[in-house]
This record gives C-alpha cells, sequence and structure tokens, in this order.
C-alpha cells in the first residue's frame, strides 16, 4: 500500500483550503463524509473533531480515502484547483481530499483516538448478510444507535471485496482490520464462515430473532468469455484470482503467473488491478485485451496510466473470441478479432465493431477475465419472496434501501451491480437510518 | 543589477556601500561568519554584544523557538540567547582580522556593561582595534539585573548617563540601540541624544511568548521545564519596527540619523523602513532562516526597483513616506467609497459572503446556483475584509463612491421594542479632547 501523508503534509495541504461557503467538495461526497467540514476542522489544528466527523459520516473513511476515484467526485470541484489559476502555490491542484481522509483515519489508530461511542443499548436485533462495505457501514450504523447487531460472511474473515477484490499493494491487510476493528468495536457481532444458505435462509433470519434483515452480499460470480461446463486450466475469473492474491492461495497463484504470458480481459478497474498485480508476480509479459479504445476504458485515468507505466501491453480494439486449448485441456491462446470503433451505444461509447477476416491468436498460458460480476446465482433462493430487478439483482426503494419484504432491506453491488465502496457505504448508511425508522416504528 | 544606481549610503560619517548590515546577533557571532556575509554583499556589520569577561556567559539550552503561521514556518523566532560568550581577546582579534581583509566594510561594535567603568572599558578596546563605530546595546530583553540591558532602555536618566560616559571616552560614533518593550521609544531616544549619541538604532526583540508546550505546559523554548518571557523577532514584529522608526523620524527634536531592523526579509521590507525614516537597515531573523545568501536580492530587488522609479541613489527614498502619515484625526472622512469585483475571474469560493456576514456590512449575498457573490453596494462599509481573504489577486479592488452616495444604515432587529427602550440623548456641550 502506498505511503500515505503525515501530519506536517497533511497540515500544509489543509491549510491550502479555501475553505468555501456551501462547500462544492461535501456536495461530491456519495456517503456524505463532509470533507469541507473535516478539513476546516484539521485547518484549525482540531484534530480529533476532524477524525470525529469522518468516521461519524463513513465508518470506513479510510478505506475511501484510499480506494476512492476522489478526482470525481470531491476533489472534482475543489475550488482550490481553480483559485491555484491565479495563485502560484498548488498549480492546478485540487486539496488532495482522499489523501488527507486517509491519513486522518490513520492517525487516529496511532494515536488511539476513537471517536465513536456504542448507544444505549436496546433490545431489537439486526441481521446483516454481507461484511462488505455497505454492510460493515450498515452494521455501524445501527450499532451507533445501539442495536446488537450480527454481520454472517460466508468466508473465513470480514471485509468483503475490501478483504477479497482489492490488491494489498492497493490495500493492505492490516490496514483493513484497523477500519474492521473500528466497526466492532461498537459491538458488531461477526459471524464468519457462515453463509446464509438453503431456501429461503436470508428471510428465515426474521423468523430466527433478527427484527430486521439487511442483505448485503455483493456480486461474487463472473461473467465468462463463453459459457463452459469444464474449466479451462489456465482460465481464471478476476473474482477467483484476486481472492487467490489475498487468501491461503497466494504462493500458488504466484507460481501460476511468474515467468508466463499473462492475458487479461477487460477495461475497467478490476482488469487495472489484475494486469499489475500480474507484472509484480513477475509475468513475462502481460497483455490487457479491450475491444475499444483507450478512453472508452472504464478504468479511472490514473489506473490506466500506471498499468502502462507498469509495462503492460494495452492491446485496444480486439475482441476475445474463443480459447485455444491443448492436451490436458491446458490453456495455448486466445482467439481475437480485430475491431473498428462505431456509433455508440447504449453505454454512450462508441460500440466495437469486429473486422471480418482479422482473426488472429494471441499465444498466452494464463487468461484472466475481468468482464464483469454479478450476483451468484442461487442468491434469490435465499429471499424467494424479495422482488428482483433483473440480472438477480435485488430491487429496492433508493431513498430508503426497502424491499418489496417488510422487514428486508439491500445495499450495495447486490442492488447497483458493482459499484464504488463509497457508494456501498451510502448504501449502508441510507439503510441503517430506514430501517432505525421501521423498528420504532 | 541595474547600472547606474547608488545604494551606497552615508551614516554618522562612515560610507557604507549598501544600506545592510549584520544585525548585532548569532549571525554576527564570529570573524568568520561575518567574513562570508561580507563576501556575499553585506556592506558591514554590528558585531555580536562584547562583554568584558567580568561575568561569565553561558547561554540557555535550548536557546531560540519560532512561531509557524500555517503550513509556512516561522513567521516569528523567540530566543533567549545571551551576548557574546567568547572572551573579549577573541572578539578583538577578530576586529583586526576583518578590518586587514575588508577595510571598506564598517564595523559597528555592540557593547554592554553595568556600570560607566565597564562601558569606558569595552568603548575604548573597540576603539583600540579598528571599530568604526559603536552601538550601545541598551535593549536586549533577557537581562535580569537592574540597569543593564533593555532595563537601561526603560530607565532614562542611566541611558543618558551610559552613552554621556562612552563618548567622552571615544571619537569614534555612538549609536544607542532601543528596545520596543516601551510605549514612546523618542522619549529615551532623546535622553540618548542628550547623551551625546550620534545615531538610534531600533528596535532590539519585542518580549513575547512564542509557544507553550501542550503536553507540559512550558513555555518555549523549554529550558528543562522552564520558559521565560523572552525576545521575539522575525516577520510578525515587522509592524512594530516600522512604528518606532516612523515615530522617531517624525521628531523633529530627535533629528538622529536611525538604523532600522525588525523583520526584514526582503528589499520590499527595506524599502519600508527606507521609506518611514531609517538610513541604515540590519538583518538577523531573515539570515538566520534564509543565510546570508539574500543580501543578494535586496541590493538587486532594489536597485532595480530604484531604476524602474528613476530615483539614482538610496538615500532619495529616505523618509519619503513621513509626508504621507499622519495621525488618524487627519483623514477625509467626506470622501467613501466601496469594493468592486471582477466576477469574470471568481472562482466561487465564497469566503467574501462569510467574512461580509460575519464581521462586516452584510453586504455580500450569495448565489448559490452560480457560485458567485452579489454585491449590495449600499450596504459595503469597504472594510476590504473580502479583498483580504479572496484567494484570486486583484479581483476585488476599492473603488471612491461619488459625494453624493450615501451608505445605509445598519438594520435595527426589531423596531418593534421601541416602547421598552430607556435612553435620553446626551446633551452636555465639552471640548473636543479628554478632560479629567
Amino acid at each position: 500500500m502506498r505511503k500515505g501523508l503525515d501530519l506536517p503534509q497533511a497540515i500544509a495541504e489543509a491549510d491550502r483550503c479555501l475553505l468555501c461557503h456551501d462547500a462544492p467538495c461535501s456536495k461530491g461526497c456519495p456517503a456524505d463524509t463532509r470533507p469541507a467540514e473535516f478539513i476546516r476542522k484539521l485547518r484549525f489544528r482540531n484534530i480529533t473533531g476532524a477524525i470525529r466527523t469522518i468516521k461519524e459520516n463513513n465508518i470506513l473513511g479510510g478505506a475511501c480515502g484510499e480506494l476512492c476515484p476522489t478526482y470525481r467526485l470531491c476533489e472534482k470541484a475543489c475550488s482550490a484547483r481553480f483559485a491555484s489559476q491565479s495563485r502560484p502555490e498548488g498549480a492546478d491542484r485540487p486539496i488532495p481530499i482522499g489523501k488527507i481522509q486517509r491519513f486522518l483515519v490513520e492517525h487516529s489508530w496511532q494515536i488511539g483516538f476513537r471517536p465513536l461511542q456504542k448507544g444505549a443499548a436496546l433490545s431489537e436485533a439486526v441481521a446483516v448478510v454481507g461484511s462488505g462495505p455497505a454492510g460493515l457501514s450498515c452494521a455501524a450504523e445501527l450499532a451507533k444507535s445501539g442495536y446488537p447487531v450480527t454481520v454472517f460472511e460466508s468466508r473465513p474473515e470480514p471485509g468483503g471485496v475490501l478483504r477479497y477484490g482489492v490488491v494489498s499493494y492497493r490495500f493492505s491487510l492490516e490496514f483493513l482490520r484497523n477500519e474492521i476493528r473500528d466497526v466492532a468495536d461498537l459491538g458488531v457481532e461477526f459471524k464468519c464462515n457462515h453463509p446464509i444458505e438453503g431456501p429461503a435462509g436470508a428471510e428465515a433470519l426474521l423468523k430466527n430473532g433478527f427484527r430486521a434483515v439487511f442483505l448485503a452480499p455483493g456480486t461474487w460470480a463472473a461473467d465468462t468469455l463463453a459459457p463452459r461446463t469444464q474449466p479451462i486450466k489456465g482460465v481464471f475469473s478476476s473474482i477467483d484470482y484476486l481472492a487467490a492474491l489475498r487468501d491461503g492461495r497466494f504462493r500458488e497463484m504466484a507460481d501460476r503467473i511468474a515467468g508466463k504470458t499473462v492475458a487479461v480481459i477487460g477495461g475497467g478497474s478490476v482488469a487495472m488491478d489484475c494486469v499489475e498485480s500480474a507484472v509484480r508476480l513477475g509475468a513475462g509479459d502481460v497483455y490487457l485485451i479491450y475491444r475499444r479504445s483507450y478512453v472508452q476504458m472504464p478504468a479511472e485515468p490514473d489506473e490506466r496510466i500506471e498499468a502502462q507505466q507498469a509495462g503492460v501491453h494495452f492491446l485496444l480494439l480486439n475482441q476475445p473470441v474463443d480459447y485455444v486449448i491443448g492436451r490436458g485441456r491446458r490453456l495455448k491462446g486466445l482467439k481475437l478479432v480485430r475491431t473498428r470503433l462505431g456509433a455508440p451505444d447504449a453505454s454512450g461509447r462508441r460500440s466495437p465493431k469486429p473486422i471480418r477476416g482479422s482473426e488472429w491468436v494471441l499465444d498466452c498460458d494464463v487468461v484472466i477475465e475481468a468482464i464483469g460480476n454479478r450476483p451468484v446465482s442461487d442468491s434469490p433462493s435465499w429471499y424467494p419472496r424479495v422482488k428482483l430487478a433483473g440480472n438477480h439483482l435485488i430491487q429496492v426503494n433508493p431513498r430508503t434501501g426497502r424491499t418489496s419484504v417488510r422487514g428486508i432491506f439491500a445495499g450495495g453491488d447486490i442492488v447497483r451491480g458493482p459499484a464504488l465502496v463509497v457508494q456501498a457505504v451510502a448504501d449502508g448508511k441510507t439503510a441503517a437510518r430506514a430501517i432505525r425508522r421501521y423498528l420504532q416504528g | 543589477m541595474a547600472a547606474n544606481i547608488d545604494l551606497s549610503v552615508d551614516f554618522c560619517g562612515l560610507r557604507f556601500k549598501n544600506p545592510f548590515l549584520l544585525s548585532s546577533s548569532p549571525v554576527s557571532n564570529s570573524a568568520e561568519m561575518v567574513e562570508r556575509a561580507f563576501q556575499a554583499g553585506w556592506s558591514g556589520v554590528v558585531f555580536k554584544t562584547l562583554n568584558s569577561d567580568r561575568l561569565p556567559i553561558t547561554h540557555p539550552s535550548p536557546r531560540m523557538h519560532y512561531v509557524n503561521y500555517g503550513g509556512r514556518p516561522a513567521m516569528a523566532y523567540q530566543n533567549v540567547e545571551q551576548i557574546s560568550d567568547r572572551p573579549l581577546r577573541h572578539n578583538l582579534l577578530e576586529f583586526l582580522y576583518l578590518k586587514k581583509h575588508f577595510p571598506d566594510r564598517p564595523i559597528v561594535a555592540s557593547i554592554m556593561g553595568f556600570f560607566e567603568d565597564e562601558w569606558v572599558y569595552l568603548a575604548k578596546a573597540c576603539e583600540d582595534n579598528g571599530v568604526d563605530m559603536l552601538e550601545l546595546n541598551f535593549s536586549c530583553p533577557h537581562m535580569c539585573i537592574e540597569g543593564s540591558g533593555h532595563k537601561v532602555g526603560q530607565a532614562f536618566h542611566l541611558l543618558e548617563r551610559f552613552t554621556a560616559a562612552v563618548k567622552r571616552a571615544v571619537s569614534i560614533p555612538v549609536m544607542a540601540k532601543m528596545t520596543p518593550n516601551i510605549t514612546d521609544m523618542t522619549e529615551p531616544a532623546l535622553y540618548a541624544k542628550k547623551g551625546g549619541a550620534d545615531a538610534i538604532s531600533a528596535i532590539n526583540t519585542v518580549r513575547g511568548i512564542s509557544e507553550i508546550g501542550r503536553e507540559d505546559w512550558v513555555p518555549k523554548p523549554n529550558v528543562f521545564g522552564t520558559g521565560a518571557i523572552s525576545g521575539t523577532s522575525g516577520p510578525a514584529v515587522k509592524p512594530i519596527g516600522l512604528n518606532f522608526i516612523a515615530s522617531m523620524a517624525r521628531c523633529r527634536e530627535l533629528a538622529l540619523p536611525l538604523s532600522g531592523m525588525g523583520g526584514i526579509e526582503t528589499w520590499v521590507d527595506a524599502l519600508e523602513y527606507l521609506l518611514v525614516g531609517a538610513t541604515t537597515l540590519q538583518v538577523t531573523s531573515g539570515i538566520m532562516h534564509y543565510g546570508y545568501r539574500i543580501v543578494e536580492d535586496l541590493v538587486e530587488g532594489l536597485s532595480d526597483y530604484m531604476a524602474l522609479k528613476g530615483i539614482g541613489r538610496v538615500s532619495k527614498l529616505i523618509g519619503r513616506s513621513l509626508p504621507h502619515l499622519q495621525e488618524t484625526d487627519h483623514f477625509d472622512l467626506a470622501r467613501q467609497g466601496i469594493v468592486q469585483y471582477d466576477l469574470d475571474r471568481c472562482i466561487g469560493c465564497g469566503q467574501c459572503h462569510i467574512v461580509c456576514s460575519d464581521a462586516a456590512g452584510q453586504a455580500v449575498e450569495w448565489d448559490a446556483k452560480r457560485r458567485r457573490p452579489r454585491l449590495i453596494e449600499d450596504k459595503c462599509l469597504s472594510c476590504m475584509l473580502c479583498q483580504a481573504v479572496c484567494p484570486v489577486p486583484g479581483l476585488i479592488t476599492y473603488k471612491e463612491m461619488p459625494s453624493v452616495w450615501r451608505r445605509r444604515e445598519t438594520a435595527v432587529r426589531d423596531e418593534g421594542l421601541e416602547n421598552e427602550l430607556k435612553h435620553e440623548p446626551f446633551t452636555k456641550e465639552g471640548p473636543h479632547e479628554c478632560v479629567v
């Protein structure tokens, strides 16, 4: 994980802040982390107060500070960026809000400052399904109000995508444990290795002592290039590959990558994590296969640049068609067809049109598919009465997180499809407030 | 550097090739240091205050602290330095060295005694070893013994007596250095003049407290659990220094050449001291922070400024602000104005709205949709606070209004309370001055 700011750096950056009236940065945060408020507090050396502002409004303030694409959220409308056109200090540079936010949260751990308190104990228990950002956020918010909260997590450790879907050089396990400890300190109980399964398993929680349920299981099934009945040796989903780097299979995966030719399919943030980590694991050559061009990639600009600087070959305007499989179902290559861009499609981006007769084969040992995530296929069976939106996603009222079933709420990727951590945090808060209103009648 | 610009000044009959001297302080502690300062371009030195070896000098440890402002370090320094801790012999040897190698750079020796004989002894020792001028240290803020340092500067008869004793003993010019820890500096300066002083230098450091430890509550510098009210210097004290130099320069009765100091870092600071009447300028804190090299920018900046202004000699700048400097009762209150905003350059931070709402006339409304301020002209107090906080230089300017223009009165919150009001107008006639 890259080095964060230290106290003098954070203060120097806060001192550049213009302390705007009606501050645009605060309006840019989906989770309402209130950057204008915590930067002002830092500016006036109310450092503990700054930490309190962050943690009260965003229990994953540290993770968001590091992982948010701040340049298109809080920092986007930062007045300091415009001020620097007429003042030389910090030329054209917004206040690095994410970095300051991460620093303040780390600082709280360093000095042992705990800004949050458990609320007076209430009796109505709430179950949270999934310990990713949405689940953690909802659990913390309810625990602050005094509700007993139990988080059910199917994997061995809590954190969801922060634990099993992010690479360590971006977000360390130690950082995650600190941030989860802030949630646990509020009295939230974690039940790991505890999947919700079986027919109506999630709905059954309502009959087993829980007065409300928040569903935030995430999207852990991978889209694939083509339906497969049998696995191909050397082909991984990004979900499986990234999880392997964060659980006991790291050595095994590293051995499969080192010295090999690796191709990653996809143009999003996850694909960037896959290519860059493959380079770090010592792959011989790493290709990023994307069927459109550079500007259409969903990955953030800094991620794209980092990947290129790491030495990844961007193979643009190439659409994967099929795998070339050798003996023992071992991968030999990836069959591609060249594309040219046509008119914009439904996403607003110019669509790739295959060029007939341009098929070719990229010889490679490993392919990682980073095409997309979706809910695991049997998840609707845990909550058969809950109305779905399509693609197995759950339909909710966006202002409350309420599902079609009384007492059941949902948020995060299971509602939005793959989205930002900060959006999941926002969903958790929204649902927690609605649950509180629901429980108070 | 601009050609044909003469930065040299005559000060008490001594020629300085530019007005910039090291002041008596850690930056002028040894010939090795002063030599490098001369090489960098400083025209002269006021050497670190000599003592007669009678009382041992030990500097407290640590010696200094600082006041930071925002992200910028040291808007002020705080020191508990003492006078030179070197043997007098060593300091005199340093003078001989400097005179031998830099005969064109005047050496001013700062001295401090505790009684007449000691002052005289030090003065003669300096004169005998080639010193060109003396500075009498009546202002060190760290002296606790009555009749020494700033305690002399606050006891005017002593100041006069010591000055007179030194003047009788030596023929080189004598300058008295004043403490700013006093209300009116012209008064002690006049006593120094009565004692025969040829010039006045000011200011020494301002007594202050820079910072207090948040864990141990000990003021800094924390000398093993003890702090002291001590000397504050640096950019923060410049307004105080300018006040005292200007006040003395305006005093017709005093009419002595002045050596100004207090927060000089740039040629702009230097220019301001010249404009209020200083002839030579002394620097310590600026050097403590940035080193001797800043003299290059003092010299180059000032001479280029003079070239652009068409002023050939630095002496033409001395005291030029004084005709414009009056007491506040001289203002023309009939002329009024307001601010004006160049909104094309506005970046929408809204700080003008905040300060005008909370500290001025509530004249700046906020257009939340466009993120722009909207000025209500007849409520503007022309306080200029919005200009102070605006991040875009030159966006907010002052404009005079026509003589018929009137500012709106501040509104009474609730006129309905009129019937509860207890108020009789004050009707007695009286003079326009304080009568006891």
